[in-house]
């Protein structure tokens, strides 16, 4: 009976790894690329290389620009995930905890504008960072998003509906001002949230194509999916140094990836569940 | 005064005197200010300005011209946005079924007692977190014609090499496949943290009365996770409709027409061809088909979910 009970088990992890090695091969797949060299690229089709090669990274890294693409994608997730969290943080509270005229109002007018799609807003928003003359620059990148957006101040004010009232009134009882409570208690309290906010933003921003396709045209601010994705008409793309380039650009959220896994968990729940 | 904690012996209940409540109204509206901000520059006004730009001929350089709606019968008129409009719709609607009908099997698959489950769940989301374009790159690698990988299984099992991304009929499939493999992830934990809420009781009565895995899975697992399925395929619905990357990156809407869904084709209108106004419009119809869409699912399927659990 026992011995039964162990081989379903071990059949379950086979089947289950099988499936998780067909479903990652491409990315095995583009790793192995990345490390082959020229001819082999093309000669055969083992997923090991007969020759290990860095070569295609320093090509990625120098000669594709990766290494710009790479801080510019950085230095503009990163700032638009912080500019998010610390907006988001207090509209959330404030929506959550205190009370204020047509704070519902306001909030279900949110609520309303989350499905409407990018391609709606897209075309004035250009024009607005058109006209502030901020086109094509790391300004016009961050602005629009950096004051947070409808979906973080929802996360956010669930969240801080969670807590306690109790801890809200004895706050409010000595004075101190509500700005200073949020930052003094309610905003530490809410790590959980800020951090899963912080990660599905990040990986929003890093994977952003459409708005930086719109507003950069200098090599110079490209970020990754830009620059990756001007390679897509190329006629004798170099695979193996691609595949290089692409690897860079999924390395750095595969970190956070495995580093912060239950916060990406929590995230992708919240989005389906909220309603 | 002691800590802001606890409530010194001064004070027994918390004062709501007109001068606190007008301090809590600054501080909330004070609060809110930056996202608000950002919402009405970025969001309120834009979608505003978009409807009523719908109505207009506009090249970014002249001052918009009020057309009326000649744009819309433009559109209507215009055989590429009948194109994208149709393949956009075909798209979703094989996506959407497919895709989360998939996630949940495998959601099934992985919800059980497994020590290694929160390993399998993040190795599942890694497409997820890869940026399309890079995706669509690999994929653009993996379907190629001479040397990819998938036409090598092909030739190795006897059949021919196939033009996954040069054929006409069959580019938008080849997009519908890399589209559900890239976000399967995301379904899997949305769906898998619907199935834990299950309650493990019901199983095992069930299989007391002497009901097997099939039996049980139609009869308890399928209502019991219909409201969170039903979402799902609503915010898949949602998600699919506005596709742009993939096409962007893959096939940027070729050969031919054959990918060039609605959102690639309105990018294109409104950047490539500088018909900013038409683009507009495009925006305000696929707001619309959205709008319709979902109304469509909660009428059709929406009476079909099972709320006994809530």
């Amino acid at each position: 009976m026992r011995n039964n009970f162990s081989y379903k088990r071990l059949l379950l992890y086979l089947l289950i790894i099988g499936i998780l090695f067909l479903y990652l091969f491409p990315l095995l797949w583009q790793l192995s690329t990345s490390l082959k060299e020229g001819e082999e690229v093309f000669s055969g089709y083992n997923l090991i290389p007969k020759k290990l090669t860095w070569s295609n990274y320093e090509i990625a890294w120098s000669q594709f620009n990766v290494r710009k693409y790479l801080t510019n994608t950085i230095f503009v997730s990163g700032i638009i995930m912080l500019g998010t969290l610390i907006c988001c943080s207090m509209a959330g509270y404030a929506f959550g905890q205190l009370q204020f005229p047509g704070r519902d109002f306001l909030f279900f007018f949110y609520l309303g504008t989350m499905m409407v799609p990018q391609a709606v807003t897209l075309i004035p928003s250009y024009y607005i960072i058109l006209r502030l003359n901020l086109a094509n620059t790391f300004s016009g990148l961050i602005l629009p998003f950096f004051f947070g957006s409808a979906f973080g101040t929802f996360l956010l004010r669930q969240f801080y509906m969670t807590l306690s009232k109790d801890l809200f009134e004895a706050a409010t009882i000595d004075g101190a001002g509500y700005f200073q409570i949020w930052w003094k208690i309610m905003f530490p309290l809410s790590k959980p949230a800020v951090a899963t906010l912080g990660v599905m933003t990040l990986v929003s921003q890093w994977n952003s194509l459409l708005w930086p396709l719109v507003i950069t045209q200098s090599p110079a601010l490209k970020v990754l999916a830009v620059g990756l994705s001007d390679f897509r008409l190329f006629r004798n793309i170099q695979w193996n140094s691609l595949m290089a380039a692409v690897i860079i650009s999924i390395l750095p959220m595969l970190i956070i990836l495995f580093s912060a896994q239950k916060f990406f968990v929590k995230g992708i729940q919240f989005s389906g569940m909220n309603r | 005064m002691g800590n802001i904690l606890t409530p010194t012996a001064s004070t027994l209940k918390p004062r709501t005197s007109q001068k606190q409540r007008w301090r809590q109204w600054v501080a909330g509206y004070l609060m809110i200010l930056p996202n608000l901000l950002g919402f009405l520059i970025f969001m309120l006004i834009p979608i505003i300005s978009t409807v009523v730009l719908g109505f207009t001929k506009w090249d970014l350089v002249n001052i918009p011209q009020w057309v009326g709606i000649a744009n819309y019968k433009n559109l209507f008129g215009d055989r590429i946005f009948w194109l994208s409009f149709k393949k956009t719709i075909w798209f979703t609607l094989l996506n959407v079924p497919i895709q989360s009908f998939l996630a949940l099997l495998v959601a099934v698959l992985l919800n059980r007692k497994l020590r290694a489950l929160n390993l399998f769940r993040t190795l599942f989301i890694i497409p997820w977190i890869c940026m399309p374009v890079a995706v669509g790159l690999t994929w653009i690698w993996l379907f190629n014609t001479q040397f990819g990988y998938i036409n090598h299984v092909l030739i190795n099992l006897g059949l021919e090499r196939i033009g996954w991304l040069t054929s006409g009929n069959l580019a938008l499939y080849a997009v519908l496949f890399v589209n559900i493999w890239q976000y399967l992830g995301w379904h899997i934990i949305l769906l898998l943290a619907g199935l834990q809420i299950v309650p493990q009781e019901l199983y095992e009565a069930a299989t007391v009365d002497g009901a097997n895995n099939w039996i049980n899975f139609w009869k308890i697992t399928i209502p019991m996770i219909s409201p969170i399925f039903f979402y799902d395929l609503v915010v898949n619905m949602i998600m699919t409709m506005q596709i742009f990357d993939l096409p962007f990156a893959m096939t940027n809407g070729g050969p031919g027409n054959a990918t060039r869904v609605f959102n690639l084709y309105l990018y294109q209108k409104g950047f490539s061809f500088l018909q900013m106004g038409e683009a507009c419009s495009m925006g305000v119809i696929l707001f619309i088909l959205i709008i319709i869409a979902t109304f469509l699912l909660f009428r059709f399927l929406g009476s079909r979910v099972n709320y006994d659990m809530y």
